[in-house]
């Protein structure tokens, strides 16, 4: 069986354009912790990030031949699953403002899966509740630069949004994250 | 790490003046990591390639659909030409008479063929 491990993305592109199963699961192994970050970062951890984070890897193989390259495919991956997790968020709060009156804290889920070591299952739980309570627009960007080390060049990049908005969003993000980080 | 400290981190991530990766890595170590369920990669293959194959049963159909349209077209044009050369060579013209098989008969000789009188 052939091994993809060493291969580099742009024969992968074209392997996978050509309907090759492994050369795409090996893009969506290489990929995955990324996509993961900003779909639960942004949604909590729970089976509905699974979906999403399957509908990300779905659109990107059907929009890979429309992939001219000219942007780094990690990237290009990041502009889906922002895309479709913003979509997620939009559809949650008119679902839960037609359903609820409880607000926004039942919208994310705050269970975390498959982290064996309590220490470490208490550290992703109190970030999960932190990125939680902020808004969305302030949500992806400090998940952006906290969870993946995006400068703000790059999350400006990414997002399609001028740098200085994302400099003044940054800025109103870092007072929210204060005031929820005393609550918790 | 205890989570006073993840707490501080999570503000320091957002000063202007540090490195985000270096504050990425940090979480990662105090084991703020994010992955799917195992399994993920392969539910997202399935997915994929069973739409696919769906789709290519489809593509087959309508390819197969159009040869067998092509050949029955070629042929019914070969049928028409031959059926209009030897009308031609028959009756001499394309006359709707000649057209139809009905040659220069008159009217009067079809009432009598038909009626038998």
């Amino acid at each position: 069986m052939e091994s993809y491990k060493q291969t580099d993305d742009n024969e992968l592109i074209k392997a996978s354009i050509n309907g090759d199963k492994l050369a795409f699961g090996e893009i969506v192994d290489r990929y995955r912790k990324l996509v993961a970050r900003i779909v639960k970062g942004m949604l909590g951890d729970s089976v509905f990030s699974e979906d999403i984070g399957q509908e990300v890897f779905i659109k990107l193989y059907y929009s890979l031949p429309d992939f001219r390259g000219e942007a780094k495919l990690s990237t290009y991956i990041q502009k889906i699953a922002v895309n479709l997790t913003l979509n997620e968020i939009k559809r949650r709060k008119r679902f839960f403002s037609m359903f609820s009156q409880k607000g926004n804290s039942e919208m994310y889920e705050f269970e975390v899966a498959d982290v064996d070591n309590q220490e470490k299952r208490e550290a992703t739980e109190t970030v999960n509740r932190a990125l939680m309570s902020l808004e969305p627009k302030f949500r992806i960007i400090v998940s952006m630069r906290m969870l993946q080390g995006y400068s703000t060049k790059e999350t400006a990049e990414i997002l399609g949004l001028p740098l200085g908005t994302i400099l003044s969003r940054l800025s109103r993000a870092r007072e929210q994250l204060k005031n929820v980080i005393e609550k918790l | 790490m205890k989570t006073e400290e993840v707490k501080k981190l999570m503000i320091r991530s957002l000063d202007a003046e540090v490195s985000p990766h270096e504050i990425a890595d940090q979480l990662e170590n105090a084991g703020v990591s994010y992955d799917f369920s195992e399994g993920f990669g392969d539910k997202v293959i399935r997915k994929i390639f069973s739409v696919s194959l769906s789709v290519n049963h489809e593509v087959e159909f309508v390819r197969s659909m159009n040869y067998v349209f092509n050949r029955i077209a070629l042929t019914g044009i070969a049928a028409i030409v031959i059926l209009m050369i030897s009308i031609f060579l028959m009756e001499g013209s394309f006359s709707l008479n000649s057209i139809l098989g009905l040659g220069n008969s008159y009217d009067e000789s079809i009432i009598c063929m038909l009626t038998g009188k």
